[in-house]
């Protein structure tokens, strides 16, 4: 493995993994354990996605399964598909950047454009993935299915677009000195 | 005492001195264990039990107390969704709720038993946290046959959460001095105040992610097909004993639950 992957991956952890704690203490959702009404990790784990591609994700995914599984253990399948969906999320909102040809930098309206459309279609992405599997495990009814997934999208999305917005914005230029920038 | 991950060592403790992997495999144990488990009867005899390994194994339970808070919000998240999100089979059912959820006899008990999973997981996790150092996490992984870059991103992760602890709250009093309220308002407010915070923190990420990768680089770390390592931890007799112990324990743990059914919920006296 790259030793470059390693920093990457290792530091976006480490960074998501306070933020993943705080979110779930700041602000708790009554009735789901280990779930934030605003996720503020995922603002940072999309960026370092946007800036640094998979490893940013993959960073992202561990903070938040060792957030969600090691200190607030609930059950194994709710803890897996809550890391496994905050992998998926940030990936899908690379791949929307990567097809649309927009910049992480936020410069021209389309950047903006794509920036707002795929993080609100990475949250629905995500939230309907966590939220049907525990439907189909039986953790949650039919109407809290709606509930969950409206939330999760509106909590991430606010999250995301709160806490990432400025940071593509203002840092995106520093970051592309560094030899971990994708966009060449 | 040195600080590792989220806690100071307790050095006078004897689990200090116990085998990187049997380190990691009591954290894996301790929270497998009550995952199996959903006899609240058993629950509470294993919370006992780790209770009193604080006291012969030399850590103060005062540990524990900085996870009151996280422990209240947790409870209360479990109760609620339990109460008013579950079908939980008993013999009376006292509420119905219209999206399809009911009250029943055994749902105060379950989701007391859902509690006492998470608090064996997380007094039995606390007691491993305040004896684990950096090394063991690498060695402990190494002898499962982890891959080193594995363990290393691991420990990287869990070393850096502690620096970036440190790093929120020094930023967060800078921003408090300069007249920020982060306990005042509604929801909103408070996650925009708190999102004020991501600046400086990713930009503190982002320089010690680029300084860490040349860091890396400088020390050969990718290069290296073949590592020799500096310490070594032989495994003796007596910790070959305590991993079969615990292996034991998770085999006849699932043995009497999944085949021979015998501490399956609600369990004695509450059958």
């Amino acid at each position: 493995m790259d030793v470059k992957k390693i920093a990457i991956t290792g530091i976006t952890a480490g960074l998501c993994l306070p933020l993943a704690l705080f979110a779930i203490i700041l602000v708790p959702i009554p009735g789901l354990p280990a779930a934030s009404g605003f996720w503020i990790p995922a603002g940072f784990y999309f960026v370092m996605t946007l800036w640094f591609g998979l490893w940013g994700a993959l960073g992202g995914h561990i903070a938040t399964t060792i957030a969600m599984g090691y200190f607030f253990g609930y059950t194994l399948h709710i803890w897996m598909n809550g890391g496994i969906g905050d992998l998926i999320a940030p990936l899908v909102c690379l791949i929307i950047f990567k097809v649309t040809k927009a910049r992480p930098d936020l410069r021209s309206r389309k950047d903006i454009a794509v920036w707002v459309v795929a993080v609100v279609i990475s949250s629905l992405v995500c939230g309907l993935w966590v939220h049907t599997i525990h439907l189909f495990f039986g953790i949650i009814t039919w109407p809290s299915w709606y509930i969950g997934v409206l939330t999760y999208l509106i909590g991430d999305t606010m999250a995301v677009l709160a806490v990432g917005t400025p940071l593509l914005k203002s840092l995106t230029d520093y970051v592309k000195q560094s030899p971990m920038y994708i966009w060449k | 005492m040195t600080r590792t991950f989220f806690l100071h060592i307790e050095e006078n403790s004897p689990l200090i001195k116990l085998h990187p992997l049997l380190k990691i495999s009591f954290l894996i144990t301790v929270n497998v264990l009550p995952w199996i488990i959903d006899m609240p009867l058993l629950l509470v005899i294993m919370l006992m039990c780790l209770l009193a390994l604080y006291k012969i194994m030399r850590i103060p339970l005062k540990r524990l107390c900085k996870f009151i808070v996280l422990s209240i919000v947790i409870i209360q998240a479990i109760m609620f969704s339990y109460i008013f999100g579950s079908k939980i089979p008993g013999r009376i059912v006292y509420v119905s709720f219209p999206w399809g959820t009911y009250v029943s006899d055994k749902t105060l008990l379950y989701a007391i038993t859902v509690t006492l999973r998470f608090l064996n997981m997380l007094i039995g996790s606390t007691m491993i946290l305040a004896v684990l150092r950096d090394i063991d996490i690498i060695y402990g992984f190494l002898y499962l046959k982890i891959p080193y870059s594995i363990a290393f991103t691991i420990s990287l992760a869990l070393r850096s959460a502690t620096i970036f602890i440190d790093d929120y709250f020094r930023i967060r009093d800078a921003m408090v001095l300069r007249g920020v309220n982060f306990d005042k308002g509604n929801i909103v407010t408070r996650a925009r105040n708190y999102s004020r915070l991501a600046m400086p923190l990713m930009v503190l990420g982002v320089r010690r992610m680029i300084e860490l990768g040349y860091i890396l680089e400088v020390k050969g770390l990718g290069d290296v097909k073949k590592r020799t390592f500096l310490y070594e931890f032989p495994l003796r007799p007596i910790d070959v004993a305590l991993l079969m112990f615990m292996v034991c324990l998770v085999v006849v743990t699932v043995v009497l639950k999944y085949f021979l059914q015998v501490i399956r919920f609600p369990g004695w006296p509450f059958s």
